[in-house]
């Protein structure tokens, strides 16, 4: 922070008429002087502020109380956190969202990397793909999530439809505990790869075309070259999408929700057996819909620290990879 | 664009006046009693919309009444405004029936409607349903807008077809008892073999649960979701499943079960007919009503509250007496099939017409009784969250085939958990 902005130095022979202290050193300007700029950046900061960092904090504080959102809190220690450790269904929304998201982070890198590979060497109607196939991922998620409880609806869906035309009969697609997760990782597979296959395109680009070209000179294949040249160039590009799949992945909400959350008498959210009830849908049902914020707020961060949990696993992971 | 420091001086000065003029205006909202503009929050098709326009037009020389249609999870957006406090709190608000018993610990938030004239009317309206507004120290938090008397919908085609009487008066003869509708849907299912007289275990459960004087929690705030009263209405949805009458409709495909045939019986409160009728518009004629097997419940049914910041209470009370004096409640039926809480509507012209969707049957003659016969029940403010964990493990054994006494003994363990963190004893 001490190096003053280049623009504000002036060279020595452009002598100032005016010098108003005689000092050797241009004094040092105090955080008061740039309050200008500091104002002008300042909506962001106050926007985040209130409606960011104070409600982490609040929800931190939140976890040690029992409030209703009405009446007084009333202070309970670590009363929530000790029931959180009992209570299966927080467990078994762990599990799921773990589940839910290996099934759809799998499919969606993979199948965005084939895409992207396709579409980099096809020759004609380039951009027609990219817009194809990044449709779905700007489509609203509660949109495809009824026409996806549509196609897949037990009794009279499409998909029970057609694999009744070739003689299987019905699955119960939206009942079977692990046919539950299938949909949703479907759902946000299916949302979702176009997205990464931008991103992916856009890092296939930027290889320069000279190093395949000494590739195809020295005698490697376009499936050789593939893995010997693209794929470890492209390294950063999936490590970045790793992430942002597994912040993504970690967080899905929506889905879940409108699929399994349209029973308006039933208070258990996630679907027969609450098989699609993901830990940040569970925190939606306690905190929202039972009105229990301090249960509510710990099931969030005890979230948040497996999330630190995982990150830690990840980035070990990665370190360990460099060093080879 | 280049800012010179004056138009930057400018604007900030211009955005600072502009920020603090909103906040003066926000915090001007003081609570004097003598208020002129009202505001009316409800959500689509909680009140008659002609009704509420008409209130606004028969107050107009006193009142300016806005009224607002809030949209989607309206329990949580009140929540969080009557929180929050401050002029935005709607000076009367609509609480739907399913929610009041969450809001009666925050009782101190809300007007006692006694106070302001409503023990002088309440005997107007259903005790029943007075009383699950009511704190246990007596306080009136809601005025009664609508009720859901249940009864027994079926088609009158697959009942001739399974040798059934089609008569409602002969149905409601021959099936009394839940024993007599599991004789009665056996012999659908036999005749009809894709049609089932229930829709799934977790709601008929619900509405067993609702027939009941008793739930999961009692007035000393224990839990008393283990004993016999829920044991036995569990048996009764379990029966369903075991004597293979269960349709497993879910909400997804419940418009094109009832549409096809799936479901020849439908138990559902008197709003549900509009339900059905829109589900399957060509089916008309072939429904009709009984009384529902072991007794009337109630499924849904709202009410008008004045939150403590309400600006004017002696007019905006006089303003939900008139909206729901049981004539305008008897309009509700007509325009949103909310059916009144008040009986002294069940003779009017709106409410005893015959219904061409169900033959030209005169529905109240079902719904009617049912509604004046709905027993008195204490429902808990943790009562839903208590009561979630029976319908899942209902479900689990529908769809994934639990064992109905491990499912109970897991339904059992998580309630007991549940109504511990809501602080039941």
């Amino acid at each position: 922070m001490a190096s003053v902005p280049a623009t504000r130095s002036r060279p020595a022979r452009f002598r100032p008429r005016r010098t108003p202290v005689p000092s050797a050193r241009p004094p040092r300007r105090g955080v008061l002087s740039y309050w200008r700029q500091y104002l002008a950046i300042s909506p962001f900061y106050l926007v985040f502020a209130v409606f960011s960092l104070f409600p982490v904090f609040f929800s931190l504080f939140l976890a040690f109380q029992r409030w209703d959102g009405l009446s007084d809190m009333t202070f309970v220690g670590l009363q929530q956190f000790q029931f959180l450790v009992k209570d299966p269904v927080f467990w078994q929304s762990v599990g799921n969202t773990l589940v839910i998201w290996v099934l759809s982070t799998v499919p969606t890198l993979f199948g965005a990397l084939v895409l992207a590979a396709l579409v980099h060497s096809v020759r004609r109607f380039k951009g027609f793909y990219r817009i194809a196939l990044f449709v779905p991922n700007v489509t609203s998620i509660v949109a495809v999530s009824i026409f996806f409880a549509a196609v897949f609806s037990n009794n009279f869906g499409l998909v029970n439809a057609i694999l009744g035309l070739v003689g299987i009969g019905p699955i119960a697609w939206l009942t079977n505990p692990w046919l539950i997760k299938v949909v949703i990782a479907l759902l946000m597979t299916w949302m979702w790869t176009g997205y990464n296959m931008i991103i992916y395109l856009a890092g296939l680009q930027a290889i320069p075309p000279e190093v395949h070209e000494a590739a195809r000179i020295d005698g490697a294949g376009p499936v050789r070259a593939f893995f010997g040249i693209t794929l470890p160039m492209l390294r950063p590009i999936i490590l970045f999408t790793v992430v942002i799949s597994t912040i993504n992945g970690l967080q899905s909400f929506s889905e879940p929700q409108v699929l399994f959350g349209t029973n308006a008498a039933n208070a258990s959210l996630g679907g027969p057996g609450q098989a699609g009830l993901t830990t940040l849908l569970y925190f939606y049902q306690e905190a929202f819909m039972n009105n229990d914020y301090g249960y509510g707020a710990a099931i969030v961060w005890a979230f948040f620290l497996l999330i630190i949990v995982l990150v830690v696993v990840n980035w070990r992971l990665v370190q360990r990879g460099r060093k080879e | 664009m280049e800012l010179s420091r004056r138009r930057f001086l400018q604007a900030s000065a211009l955005t600072a006046a502009a920020a603090g003029f909103t906040a003066a205006c926000g915090s001007s909202g003081s609570t004097s009693a003598h208020g002129k503009d009202l505001t009316l929050w409800y959500w689509g098709g909680g009140l008659s919309d002609k009704v509420v326009g008409d209130a606004k037009t028969h107050f107009a020389a006193d009142i300016t009444l806005t009224a607002s249609s809030i949209g989607g999870d309206f329990k949580q957006k009140l929540v969080t405004t009557l929180a929050a406090g401050g002029s935005s709190v709607p000076d009367i608000t609509g609480i739907k029936g399913e929610d009041m018993a969450s809001f009666i610990p925050s009782a101190s938030k809300f007007l006692d409607l006694n106070e302001l004239g409503f023990k002088d009317i309440a005997s107007q309206y259903l005790a029943w349903k007075t009383k699950r507004a009511q704190t246990p120290d007596g306080k009136q938090l809601g005025f009664p807008i609508d009720i859901g008397p249940t009864g027994m919908y079926y088609r009158v085609d697959l009942f001739e077809q399974a040798g059934l009487p089609t008569d409602p008066a002969q149905v409601a003869a021959q099936v009394k008892t839940w024993d007599d509708f599991w004789a009665a849907g056996a012999q659908l299912h036999r005749a009809v073999p894709k049609s089932f007289p229930v829709r799934n275990l977790p709601e008929l459960f619900s509405i067993v649960i609702n027939q009941g004087t008793k739930r999961f929690v009692d007035e000393n705030n224990h839990f008393i979701g283990d004993q016999d009263h829920i044991r036995n209405a569990w048996n009764t949805a379990v029966k369903s499943q075991t004597s293979g009458l269960n349709g497993k409709v879910d909400d997804n495909s419940w418009n094109a079960a009832i549409a096809t045939g799936t479901l020849g019986v439908e138990l559902g409160a008197a709003w549900h007919a509009l339900d059905i009728e829109q589900a399957a518009p060509d089916l008309k004629g072939k429904w009709r009503v009984a009384p529902m097997p072991g007794g009337p419940a109630n499924d849904g049914g709202s009410f008008l509250a004045l939150p403590r910041q309400c600006r004017n209470p002696e007019q905006a009370f006089k303003i939900i007496s008139w909206i729901l004096d049981p004539e305008n409640d008897a309009r509700g039926f007509t325009d949103a099939a909310l059916f009144p809480a008040a009986p002294a509507a069940y003779k009017l012209p709106a409410m005893t017409t015959g219904d061409p969707y169900f033959g030209g049957q005169k529905t109240i003659d079902v719904f009617g009784p049912a509604a004046e016969a709905i027993p008195i029940s204490y429902e808990a403010p943790a009562d839903a969250a208590v009561m979630a964990p029976y319908r899942t493990e209902l479900g689990n054994i529908e769809n994934n085939g639990k064992s109905p006494d491990a499912a109970w003994n897991d339904a059992v363990s998580q309630a007991k958990q549940i109504a511990q963190r809501q602080g039941v004893s």
